[in-house]
């Protein structure tokens, strides 16, 4: 088998290091300004996804011919925005479904019991997830982790 | 490759020019939205990888930031064909995937895709301003061949164990040379140990 092993230019560490451009400290400030503008729409996003996760998915819907890629994509939606909820949990809830959803998926069957656990926390932290005492969160959180086999830090 | 980016170091990324592609609005904005605030003058979004190709095929970039799981066809994709099918030098530039959760059969083909780097979603500035500054400052191989294209996927250099499949002849030697000077004696070692009396003024 043929290798070929080289050393392309690289322009962007050429530029990197030229005169002008700005403080690190600085840059990353702007991009939290620019990112904060965002939060409304974010979470507005955040919001329409879990309700379309409720709708299609949740104990009322007629889950007959459910399709894991269509949960899975939503939950994706979630995790995307889910920095701006980040004080509530719904960022480590959302990892926690994305795996249980990965899990339903290759075992080929649905968990339906678990998806409406995870929906309810979901819903919960949102709503109230900021003024839960820590502890409370943590042990909720751990409930979903055991409940999907998630592992934080393994994904 | 790991060096910490010190808040006072100075980057200059007026001139570069940076894809991001991402099929959901909402992260997309996100992205374009912090690699505006690192002073990125010249970027430009694609919502779908048929978007991105269109692209690379007719401007020339220095950075591409994209998503990993989309329909149809994935991030991962994206960057085999960019690494493969692309025309120079856009072939070689450098790649940081974002993921926000990697399914099982997917970590073994994002490793394989021919990325620089691979940030988990959310996206913090501080953590990918980190990479693109790891990315500039990247020191490993490209390598090209029929099974993978892309910067070397090897960080160190111990390689796999002696007898077994895979060493390269730049991996470094399992044997532990001779060492150059004599042990130290054991007055010296207890002398390293002894409590010492100091003055406190």
């Amino acid at each position: 088998m043929s290798v070929r092993k080289f050393h392309p230019a690289n322009r962007l560490g050429a530029m990197i290091k030229q005169k002008g451009g700005m403080l690190v400290q600085n840059a990353i400030a702007a991009a939290e300004a620019g990112v904060e503008s965002l939060r409304e729409a974010s979470l507005k996003s955040l919001d329409d996804t879990l309700t379309e996760m409720e709708a299609r998915f949740g104990l009322k819907a007629d889950r007959s011919d459910a399709a894991f890629e269509d949960l899975y994509a939503l939950c994706l939606r979630i995790v995307d925005v889910a920095g701006f909820a980040s004080e509530t949990g719904v960022d480590k809830a959302i990892m926690s479904f994305c795996n249980l959803v990965d899990n339903c998926a290759e075992a080929g069957t649905w968990r339906w019991d678990s998806v409406d656990v995870h929906l309810d926390a979901l819903r919960l932290l949102r709503s109230v997830g900021a003024q839960l005492p820590p502890a409370d969160r943590a042990n909720m959180l751990e409930g979903l982790y055991r409940v999907s086999g998630f592992r934080p830090g393994e994904s | 490759m790991g060096d910490v980016l010190q808040p006072s170091t100075r980057i200059n990324l007026e001139k570069a020019v940076v894809l991001v592609l991402d099929d959901n609005g909402a992260s997309l904005d996100i992205l374009s939205q912090v690699v505006s605030g690192f002073g990125v003058k010249q970027l430009y979004r694609a919502e779908s990888v048929k978007d991105a190709q269109a692209l690379v095929k007719t401007k020339t970039f220095d950075l591409v930031i994209s998503d990993v799981q989309m329909p149809e066809v994935d991030g991962v994709e994206f960057i085999q064909w960019l690494r493969r099918e692309a025309s120079e030098p856009n072939r070689y530039i450098p790649v940081i995937l974002v993921t926000g959760h990697t399914r099982k059969p997917d970590v073994l083909r994002i490793r394989d895709a021919g990325a620089n780097f691979t940030v988990a979603k959310p996206i913090t500035p501080k953590v990918l301003l980190e990479r693109i500054y790891w990315v500039a400052r990247e020191e490993r191989a490209f390598i090209e061949c029929p099974t993978f294209v892309g910067p070397d996927r090897r960080f160190k250099h111990e390689g796999p164990p002696p007898g077994t499949d895979g060493r390269r002849r730049d991996d470094l030697p399992a044997e532990v040379g001779d060492a150059q000077e004599p042990n130290m004696s054991q007055e010296e070692i207890n002398n390293l140990m002894r409590p010492a009396k100091v003055q406190v003024s």
